[in-house]
């Protein structure tokens, strides 16, 4: 204790040095708690100060990001720390069809593998069928691009994840740059259109299906080629609702809804959601179709990625092609436009 | 008590496990239900290690969170930094509530991060306004933070304050 020590303590005055001393003592320990106040009270501003710089940065983050560009980058680079996350919530699903693949029964697989030749007989006879369809259609139409819709390349791939909001409806799938993926590809299920790719990162893409409320899909009803504007709504998971859809137009329960190429993101004539109920209130100025998707989004594991490159999204000039068109055409939707 | 490093390792392996709880697949019925996990987590640490898992900490799981919902970047980040400042400026007070007193603050807290969340997504046009369903999940939160809390302390007296 420096500075309670006395040079010279003459013996008389002891006890008055141990009372100095315990004055001392005491003074140091209110001594280290203003320290340990004074320590909590500028603890306490800082943490306000950087509550606000904390909260300001993540504005200007959610700006950037909302407004411009420039965090795309980021975004990739941050995708990488993700993937283990999405690798184990992922472990589930692939454990049980792995289970189920050791599992199964010899019976089984000799009655699956059955109907799958059967299937594949018929798919084929469809197949064979639609070879000369598309041929002669072509040859209506006079485009060679008519005959690529038909084959065009995929990619194959897998939904892994969904997203966690549940107002926001995207699916999370296996594939990435790094398998070429771009954003606004479109995504298709065995049953049909399933939605377009938003977000890409570096293996993994983020696909925005098309029941999301702010998901438009251009259709046109099959049996009659009307077109329409498809939305998803609010609340449903695997419903979509015709825009603008005037009370006059021709629509009626059941009807098959098919992808129509306008706006360039989705190739022309694949199925996608049927027509499950109209209500037309003459009080209003449109008609209220709903329809329900083909796919089942909820459920499906297996999807492919349509490749541009061998596709015609769109075919500009088939307008002026109605003209001469015959009407004799095998092709439903074209006879029925023309008769229009 | 261990060192800081070892501390964080502990923190930030007990965040996989809720980030992991927070975006794996569920039944449609259940999402609006799920826990707000990577928001009770960040409560708990910055509740029971004030001087070690702060703002920034909080911060940044919210910005992982982002990445991991492919969301907007800094949305998670703002709402779980402020969780964190209402659990460091009442963390004195939360210790000395009972679990289930807690599970009052918290039912207040994640309502009020969920409602800012959906608001700043509806603005800037991340997703459509929906109806309150969404404010389950505060519910669901309040509800497990019992149980939470008790593994969490335990894990936390096992590994950082043995």
């Amino acid at each position: 204790m420096p500075a309670c020590a006395h040079p010279a303590v003459p013996p008389l005055a002891a006890g008055l040095q141990r009372f100095r001393i315990r004055i001392c003592v005491s003074k140091r320990a209110i001594a280290r708690e203003v320290v340990i106040d004074k320590a909590l009270f500028t603890k306490t501003v800082a943490l306000e100060y950087r509550a606000l710089a904390l909260g300001l940065l993540s504005i200007c983050l959610m700006f950037a990001d909302n407004r411009f560009d420039y965090l795309g980058p980021i975004r990739y680079a941050l995708a990488y720390t993700a993937l283990p996350v999405y690798w184990v919530a992922d472990l589930p699903a692939r454990t049980s069809s792995v289970v189920d693949d050791v599992l199964i029964s010899k019976t089984e697989l000799v009655e699956e593998n059955a109907r799958l030749r059967d299937e594949l007989l018929l798919a084929q006879r469809e197949l064979q069928v639609m070879e000369s369809l598309t041929s002669e259609n072509s040859r209506l139409l006079a485009l060679d691009e008519a005959a690529k819709t038909l084959d065009g390349e995929v990619i194959a791939a897998e939904v892994i994840n969904q997203s966690p909001n549940p107002a926001s409806k995207r699916v999370l799938i296996n594939r990435g740059a790094a398998q070429g993926v771009f954003v606004g590809q479109a995504l298709l299920a065995a049953e049909g259109l399933m939605g377009q790719v938003v977000e890409v990162m570096p293996t993994t893409s983020w696909v925005l299906l098309l029941s999301d409320p702010l998901h438009v899909t251009p259709v046109e009803v099959n049996r009659n080629g009307e077109r329409a504007l498809a939305r998803g709504v609010r609340g449903a998971s695997d419903e979509v609702e015709l825009e603008f859809f005037t009370q006059t137009q021709d629509i009626e329960e059941g009807d098959l809804l098919i992808s129509s190429g306008m706006g360039q993101v989705f190739p022309k004539n694949y199925p996608v959601a049927d027509v499950i109920a109209i209500a037309r209130d003459p009080g209003q100025d449109f008609a209220t179709v709903r329809a329900r998707l083909r796919v089942a989004v909820n459920s499906t594991r297996n999807v492919m990625l349509i490749n541009p490159a061998a596709e015609t999204v769109a075919q500009p000039a088939a307008s002026d092609l109605e003209a001469s068109v015959d009407t004799a055409a095998n092709s439903q939707a074209l006879t029925e436009q023309v008769q229009q | 008590m261990k060192s800081r490093a070892y501390t964080y390792w502990v923190v930030v392996l007990s965040l996989f496990f809720a980030y992991l709880f927070a975006i794996v697949p569920l039944p449609e019925w259940s999402l609006n239900w799920r826990p707000e996990w990577v928001l009770l987590f960040v409560f708990y640490w910055t509740m029971a290690l004030p001087y070690r898992i702060g703002l920034g900490f909080a911060w940044l799981a919210g910005l992982l969170l982002d990445v991991l919902e492919g969301g907007m970047l800094g949305l998670n980040a703002l709402t779980l930094m402020l969780v964190a400042y209402i659990a460091l400026s009442l963390h004195q007070r939360l210790r000395m509530y009972t679990p289930i007193q807690q599970s009052g603050v918290v039912l207040i807290v994640s309502l009020l991060a969920l409602l800012l969340a959906h608001w700043l997504q509806v603005v800037t046009g991340q997703i459509v306004a929906t109806d309150s369903a969404y404010l389950f999940a505060a519910l669901s939160s309040a509800a497990i933070w019992p149980v939470l809390f008790s593994l969490l302390r335990s894990l936390r007296r096992g590994f950082i304050n043995s």
